[in-house]
């Protein structure tokens, strides 16, 4: 069988995450924490790698920016790539780098005509040093932006089909973005085009600490809410069982709590989202 | 510069400013980019500095980050390449005087990193590849090898707060030491070394022959296997 619902792998949880038996099983990791010459890091990834499949996912190529992914980072990518071969790479539809400066979040930008022409530029040069294709994260917004020529899973549709690359659907992100921007998560998904769905993600989020339910953050710190949940079934009725993750990077839970999420995303994955859990 | 360009430039300058200003920067949800963005570098720069963030205590840790961050980009996403610098910026701070190990252990600390994310070329055959023309007699530093000679008792403090050494009530003498770092077995061996180990790494780095290492330890009358044997086994260096 191949990787049904993987967890965001955590160096806490190695011995568990080595020892799990859970079929289909798989972890996913972030590219930057393992680009290092070598040491403990690539020691525990190699050994995680041996045990379940992987998938690389990277925050730092800036596919949005204006200007061409950084040679040295692609490069670093593809020798993980080369040295752990992940079933699947995946990366952000935001920019992270301008002018020399590199910041550690996924910017938001106005959808033009010429942000596709960039952004499409930019994935075929990664996946053409890759040589894979790479799946395309929707990212999480918290600001209305003017200007835009595109909404966000047209722009999506039409990356897909010049560049050939792949759809990672974050279901917590459209949720958090339908949120604070005012959209139709339902309607969000049902406009994605449903052949170049590679993966689900699925986290939990909080409200801001100062305004509230009407600005919800992405903060990965909390289970998977059941307004995610909902929106999962509808997507695995929408696109098929996916590979799906179960994220979390704060105040993070023992390895148990989170194979209950991770159990309950492959069992909805087996009935194709026919039932809406708990809503 | 195109539109998309400007934007992303007025966009990162409005997310840094000590005060942004524009609409966009009126915004509630501006804050969550702005708080992010410094949140995750002074955390990445904690991550890199916990022996600093022991002494200093999470608050002060936070602010004194803070003012770095706001003052030196990050230039890659890798963040483990990230502050380099802040040993120094701690040593140019008003208030260094009363902590005036505070860089030291800082420099520590980087060194610690350093050896954790280097190329164990050893373990992987690279090693005899890259030194297989060398002549015997030359010994070579493992690459995950780090050292340093310190005017602070910085090393002493910085072991106790690893938990080496008894840390509550610490009195270290006022004297310079040195440290050496190494990776083995995938995981960092920290230690305390003395003067003359340390201009022994320093011969070694700088290509010396043995003949002129050992002449090293032979000068204040001590066995250079006393100073070399220790060295061979922690793995700092290879005697081919």
């Amino acid at each position: 069988m191949g990787p049904t619902a993987g967890l965001a792998f955590k160096p806490v949880h190695l011995e568990e995450a080595l020892l799990s038996s859970a079929v289909g099983l798989w972890f996913e990791i972030h590219a930057e924490n393992y680009m290092v010459a070598g040491g403990p890091r690539l020691i525990m990834l190699n050994a995680l790698r041996q045990a379940a499949p992987l998938s690389i996912h990277g925050v730092g190529l800036s596919l949005a920016g204006a200007s061409a992914p950084d040679d040295r980072h692609l490069r670093a990518l593809k020798g993980l790539c080369d040295r752990f071969d992940p079933f699947l790479v995946s990366e952000h539809l935001a920019w992270s780098r301008v002018e020399g400066s590199c910041f550690p979040d996924l910017l938001p930008f106005p959808r033009t005509h010429e942000a596709l022409d960039l952004t499409a530029r930019n994935v075929d040069i990664a996946q053409n040093f890759l040589r894979r294709p790479i799946a395309i994260e929707n990212p999480s917004l918290y600001l209305a932006l003017e200007g835009h020529d595109w909404g966000e899973a047209d722009f999506l549709a039409e990356l897909v089909k010049r560049t050939g690359c792949r759809l990672l659907l974050d279901i917590a992100n459209v949720v958090v973005s339908a949120n604070n921007l005012g959209f139709d998560p339902y309607a969000y998904v049902d406009a994605l085009p449903s052949a170049a769905i590679a993966e689900f993600h699925l986290a939990g989020y909080r409200p801001d600490p100062v305004h509230g339910a009407r600005l919800l953050i992405d903060s990965h710190d909390a289970p998977v809410s059941e307004q995610v949940w909902a929106l999962y079934c509808h997507a695995l009725r929408r696109f098929g069982a996916m590979p799906t993750l179960v994220e979390r990077d704060g105040a993070i839970p023992t390895f148990d709590v989170l194979m209950a999420e991770r159990d309950r995303a492959a069992s909805l994955m087996r009935i194709g989202g026919k039932v809406i859990a708990h809503v | 510069m195109s539109e998309h360009a400007a934007f992303q430039e007025a966009f990162a300058e409005a997310m840094t400013a000590a005060r942004p200003i524009g609409r966009v920067a009126r915004e509630p949800g501006f804050a969550v980019y702005r708080n992010t963005w410094l949140h995750g570098t002074v955390e990445a720069l904690r991550a890199t500095y916990p022996s600093v963030d022991e002494l200093l205590g999470d608050e002060m840790f936070a602010a004194v980050a803070a003012e770095f961050c706001r003052r030196t980009p990050l230039r890659d996403p890798v963040l483990t390449r990230y502050g380099a610098s802040f040993g120094p910026f701690l040593r140019r701070q008003p208030w260094h005087d009363d902590l005036p190990y505070l860089a030291d252990v800082a420099r520590l600390d980087r060194l610690w990193l350093e050896s954790f994310c280097a190329g164990d070329l050893c373990g992987t055959g690279g090693w005899q590849d890259k030194y297989s023309d060398r002549r015997a007699t030359v010994p070579v530093l493992d690459p995950t090898t780090r050292f340093v000679w310190l005017d602070t008792p910085a090393v002493s403090i910085w072991l106790a707060i690893q938990g080496e050494e008894a840390f509550e009530g610490l009195e270290p003498a006022w004297v310079a030491e040195g440290a050496l770092f190494v990776q083995r077995h995938g995981r960092i061996w920290a230690q305390a070394i003395d003067r003359l180990t340390h201009r022994t790494l320093l011969a070694i780095a700088a290509g010396n022959p043995l003949s002129d290492i050992a002449a090293l330890a032979r000068a204040e009358a001590i066995d250079p296997a006393t100073v070399l044997q220790p060295l061979v086994t922690s793995g700092a260096i290879q005697l081919h």
